[in-house]
């Protein structure tokens, strides 16, 4: 599963909203119709190039604000408001990633080679952007960069950390755990968060 | 009728017209031009608020500056339900985001002007300073969502919401997105549902 | 970033502001394609310098403009600037980190209006975009798009109702653009409405609007606020279209036929070679290329 990528708490995209996500400097956007079915896609309308992420949600499409373009969940174009006759050639589709979600996080993939991850429910603790590379960061938190989840002891269990580079010098974690004081793994968390950034300005 | 002093794509200003709407008060704006005249800085409008700057509100005779101090009056005259200004425990910790929204939130301000309207200052400084209110909110609002709370304080909307919200939603503006703050994200998606809820440039009201 | 080297883009005139944004005596930093200028305003004369390099410099309809370049061409005509009864609103520069020429194609651009301008340009109730018309005038070298109609529900600061709005679009220069519509008071006049883009950088811009209208209830305040509105309304649109550089490779964007000026409006920058503010293509042999 080492191409599949956690790039979210599903947690924090709710029914109905809009997410942008940078996935190693790429523009990546995250929606969920009243399907409930979480969709990432390229932050990129491909009539005259919006971000996506900047888009509405009506039920189950995604809706551009530049022009209204609206895009099913399937990514296919189903109607351009400026022509309200127009049958939209299927041509007309957003660029979509494979998605799926495991272990209460959002995941994606650039070629889906590999089968999606299957882990167990876990809960939601908290995402943090971390101002440091994520060698650095996964060196300290005794992760791999050739996985995508790292195991960290917290009172006497582990929590689950989802991790994504975002860009060379921003990591972003993805914090679940079974059973574990979320207040204070979340404290625990915003403490290493603090020294990893400390250390990476020093 | 009570009158606003306003300029279409001042922030500040947009606290103020935020809230008139969602408390459906009728008002009358007159428009000022703060860019590129500096109408503020000429001494017709010096004599309404010698600090130079917008907003400004008239109320039966009150002449009020400064955008939290006029939320706080319009809540005070007429909101009788006492939600969005709470006279009970909470009322401290409301006070505490409005003090935030007109300080360090301002830095989204600051840089603001000056990547969009070339003013001078150091728009790096600036930055950094926002991203660090930027961070502050998000790891309340993470909190508070943990918790099962929507909103800055309480169970309900505040004028601490609508006080942190105008800065918030602009801060692209500043060259700073949202992408490292999800709490916002979604705190952001609970004002815009709010009945009354108006957008500004910069704020659409889409939904 | 230094200078360019795209000779169609320095054979250009461009604007640096309003005259009135200069004040006489001061020195004012400022930049154009690339690179940093210093503008001079003595008492009746303008000088802009460049690396020490005096630029040629006009000052025709309120705006300061010069060129790296030798332009082809003399400014533009703009023929209402001579009619007395029209208010002169200079809306104040707006910097816009998108190239320039995503600026004037979103200018030129109706189907936006009930998305991006809802309930003041347009409304989501009216979106379709009738078929109009565009032309490349051959001997001025204009873009010109006409018979352009749309339902607006506040076309302008003095409306107070909707109107079925007429347009005409006149692209003057690959970076300054202007539009004639229907004022809400004078339905036998157009308002004129300008949008002179200094390309500052490749995608940083700074937009001045500038207005020519028929209005007299408005005060100047509004008319500016209404302005300005609308284009930091675009603004959020223009800062988040991915590439900021305009593409001219084809494929890689989706032209309806609501896009036709678009269309039309790459095409003739693809005629003049223009490099400045477009997307590096990918689909040119290297011998293609306007410059090596
Ligand atoms: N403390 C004031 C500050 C508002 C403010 O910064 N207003 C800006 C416009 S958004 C202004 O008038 N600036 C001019 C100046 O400060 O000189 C408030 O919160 O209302
Ligand atoms: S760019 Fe998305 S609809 Fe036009
Ligand atoms: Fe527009």
């Amino acid at each position: 599963m080492a191409d599949w990528i956690p790039i979210a708490l599903s947690r924090d995209v709710p029914v109905g909203i809009t997410r942008a996500v940078i996935v190693d400097t790429r523009e990546v956007m995250i929606w969920r119709g009243e399907d409930g079915v979480a969709q990432v896609w390229e932050d990129r309308c491909p009539h005259r190039g919006m971000r996506l992420s900047l888009g509405f949600v009506r039920g189950n499409a995604l809706n551009c604000l530049y022009h209204g373009w609206q895009y099913g969940a399937g990514a296919n174009c189903l109607r351009i408001p400026a022509h309200p006759d127009l049958t939209v050639p299927p041509t007309i589709r957003a660029n979509a990633y494979a998605a799926t979600e495991t272990g209460g996080m959002v995941w994606m993939s650039s070629d889906s080679a590999d089968p999606p991850p299957l882990l167990p429910a876990l809960t939601p603790v908290i995402t943090l952007a971390i101002e440091a590379a994520p060698e650095r960061v996964l060196a300290a938190l005794g992760g791999s960069t050739a996985e995508p989840l790292i195991g960290l002891p917290f009172a006497g269990g582990t929590l689950q950390l989802g991790w994504h580079r975002a860009h060379a010098a921003k990591t972003m974690l993805h914090a679940t755990g079974a059973g574990a004081d979320i207040a204070a793994a979340t404290a625990h968390l915003r403490a290493l968060r603090q020294s990893l950034e400390q250390e990476a300005a020093a | 009728m009570p009158k606003l002093y306003d300029y279409v794509l001042s922030g500040s200003c947009y606290k103020v017209r935020l809230l008139l709407s969602l408390l459906g008060i009728a008002y009358e704006t007159q428009a000022v031009d703060f860019f590129p005249g500096r109408e503020h800085k000429r001494p017709e409008f010096l004599a309404l608020n010698p600090l130079g700057q917008l907003p400004v509100f008239e109320d039966a005779g009150l002449v009020l500056r400064d955008a939290q101090a006029i939320l706080c009056h319009l809540a005070n005259t007429y909101d009788a339900s006492g939600q969005w200004l709470p006279r009970d425990v909470r009322f401290g910790s409301v006070m505490m985001w409005l003090s935030f929204a007109g300080g360090e939130l301002m830095a989204i301000s600051g840089a603001r002007m000056i990547a969009m309207l070339n003013y001078a200052g150091d728009l790096a400084a600036l930055q950094a300073k926002a991203r660090a209110a930027l961070r502050l909110l998000d790891d309340h609002l993470a909190d508070r969502a943990q918790a099962g709370g929507l909103w800055l304080v309480g169970a309900t909307p505040t004028i601490a919401d609508i006080a942190m919200f105008p800065y918030v939603a602009l801060s692209h503006d500043a060259g700073i997105g949202h992408e490292d703050y999800p709490a916002i994200n979604l705190w952001q998606r609970q004002v815009r549902k709010l009945p009354g809820f108006v957008g500004m440039p910069g704020v659409p009201d889409y939904f | 970033m230094s200078l360019t080297d795209d000779r169609a883009a320095l054979d250009q005139w461009y604007t640096l502001g309003a005259l009135q944004d200069f004040p006489a005596g001061a020195e004012v930093p400022s930049r154009l394609l690339g690179e940093d200028l210093t503008v001079r305003r003595l008492t009746d004369d303008v000088e802009v310098r460049a690396a020490g390099r005096a630029l040629p410099v006009r000052t025709d309809y309120g705006h300061l403009w010069t060129s790296f370049g030798t332009p082809e061409r003399d400014l533009f005509e703009l023929p209402e600037s001579r009619e007395p009864d029209r208010r002169w609103i200079h809306c104040g520069p707006v910097r816009v980190r998108a190239s320039g020429l995503r600026l004037v194609e979103n200018f030129l651009d109706l189907a936006h209006f009930p998305y991006v301008h809802t309930d003041i340009l347009g409304s989501e109730a009216h979106p379709e975009v009738a078929r109009y018309e565009v032309e490349q005038r051959r001997d001025v070298d204009e873009l010109w798009a006409t018979k352009c109609e749309f339902y607006q529900p506040k076309a302008a600061a003095a409306s107070d109702e909707g109107q079925i709005s007429k347009y005409m679009y006149r692209v003057v220069s690959p970076f300054n653009v202007m539009l004639y519509k229907t004022p809400p008071t004078a339905p036998d006049r157009w308002d004129v409405i300008a949008l002179f883009v200094q390309p500052a950088d490749e995608a940083v811009s700074v937009a001045h609007a500038f207005m020519l209208v028929i209005d007299l209830t408005s005060t100047d305040a509004e008319l500016s606020a209404f302005q300005q509105m609308i284009f930091v309304q675009d603004k959020i649109v223009l800062e988040n279209q991915r590439p900021s550089l305009l593409p001219l490779q084809p494929g890689r964007e989706t032209p309806t036929r609501a896009d036709l000026s678009s269309v039309l409006y790459r095409r003739w920058l693809k005629e003049k070679q223009l490099r400045f503010g477009t997307e590096p293509r990918t689909d040119l042999q290297s011998t293609d290329l306007p410059h090596a």
